[in-house]
């Protein structure tokens, strides 16, 4: 198992993304070294998801259980302590009162929604450029994963739009595109069940996911663009320090639990391509026979 | 319990939080599940087939 690289990007995250929120949280700004709130986001961010899928790159391939039970672990340990801070230690937000502690889990899973979208795109183009069948693999995973987050992440919305927007849904562009962005991407899923040879599957799925993530930046610009009930993005300057660690750990949580899932669900897809890919019973037959 | 709204600023809402989140552990939770009972299947009919040939 490799996980030397993988393990000190995560820690140097964890520390931006924790250590930091702590100590902001309990009047300790000294552990930010003076760097801008918006510097240390990206940091913890950056570092983070890198590490994370340096580990899924170096391990999806080792057929053993230990990698994705270390991310499970490290997922539940960040969910737990995420969601107590979330339900029980924050306060409630001044004009969403309780309900904003639904974005605790809501803004981790489009983040890693969109980030898992992303990660099939990058499969997608890997694999037309080297044809190695692993990315494929990757890629089956990444989508399915982002396919389960994206729904779950419109559950949570709607959710949350009906105490605050009186609705459980709207046509709203951010809504739209997002259920735009879930169809797609199940019918990339449905196409791979209906296309029986392997080379043309995952030649199709590829170019199809490469189309159907041109979605992904208009469902991050809509509330940017068009004047949406949606609310715009936050950033680490809009979201009080108070709010910081629950969303954070979360976040991490999610990420975590993400990785773990594209690395067994990649593992499926590989082991389903080994089986289709290996010459028929009686061709073996035949074979043994000439010789 | 049920959200309402004061004053421009959302009260109450307790059971939309709860439904949130217990949505959101219950569907990772059954998603797991699923992967891994998926990749049980796959690795013993891969090693049956490994048998057979």
């Amino acid at each position: 198992m490799k996980t030397a690289f993988p393990a000190i990007l995560l820690a140097i995250g964890a520390y931006f993304g924790f250590v930091v929120a702590v100590g902001q949280f309990h009047g300790m700004p000294g552990l930010a070294l003076g760097l801008p709130s918006g510097l240390i986001a990206t940091l913890a961010a950056g570092c983070g998801v890198a590490g994370a899928i340096w580990f899924l790159f170096a391990n999806d391939h080792v057929d053993s259980w230990r990698p994705p039970q270390i991310l499970i672990g490290l997922a539940l340990l960040c969910l737990g302590f995420g969601s107590y801070y979330g339900l029980f230690v924050a306060p409630p937000e001044q004009f969403m009162g309780e309900v904003q502690r639904i974005m605790y889990v809501h803004v981790p899973t489009a983040w890693n929604a969109l980030l898992a979208m992303t990660l099939a795109f990058a499969c997608a183009v890997i694999f037309l450029f080297n044809g190695d069948f692993k990315w494929d693999s990757r890629m089956e995973g990444a989508i399915e994963t982002g396919v389960v987050l994206a729904f779950l992440l419109c559950c949570q919305g709607a959710i949350w739009a009906k105490p605050t927007w009186g609705v459980w849904w709207d046509w709203d562009p951010r809504l739209t595109t997002t259920a735009v962005l879930l169809f797609a991407f199940l019918g990339i899923l449905a196409l791979r069940k209906f296309v029986e040879d392997p080379a043309r599957r995952a030649i199709w799925s590829a170019v199809a996911t490469i189309i159907a993530y041109v979605d992904v930046p208009i469902v991050y610009f809509s509330v940017r663009w068009w004047n949406s009930l949606h609310q715009q993005q936050s950033n680490p300057g809009t979201v009080s320090k108070q709010f910081w660690l629950p969303l954070r750990l979360n976040a991490f949580g999610i990420l975590f639990l993400m990785v773990a899932f594209i690395m067994l669900r990649a593992r499926i897809a590989s082991l389903r391509l080994k089986q289709e890919m290996a010459p028929p019973m009686a061709e073996i037959a035949e074979l043994g026979e000439a010789v | 319990m049920s959200g309402g709204i004061d004053a421009g600023m959302v009260t109450g809402g307790w059971n939309f939080v709860i439904a949130a989140y217990a949505v959101t552990f219950s569907v990772l939770f059954i998603y797991g599940v699923s992967i891994v009972t998926r990749l049980r299947e796959e690795r013993s009919r891969t090693t049956e087939e490994a048998n057979r040939q």
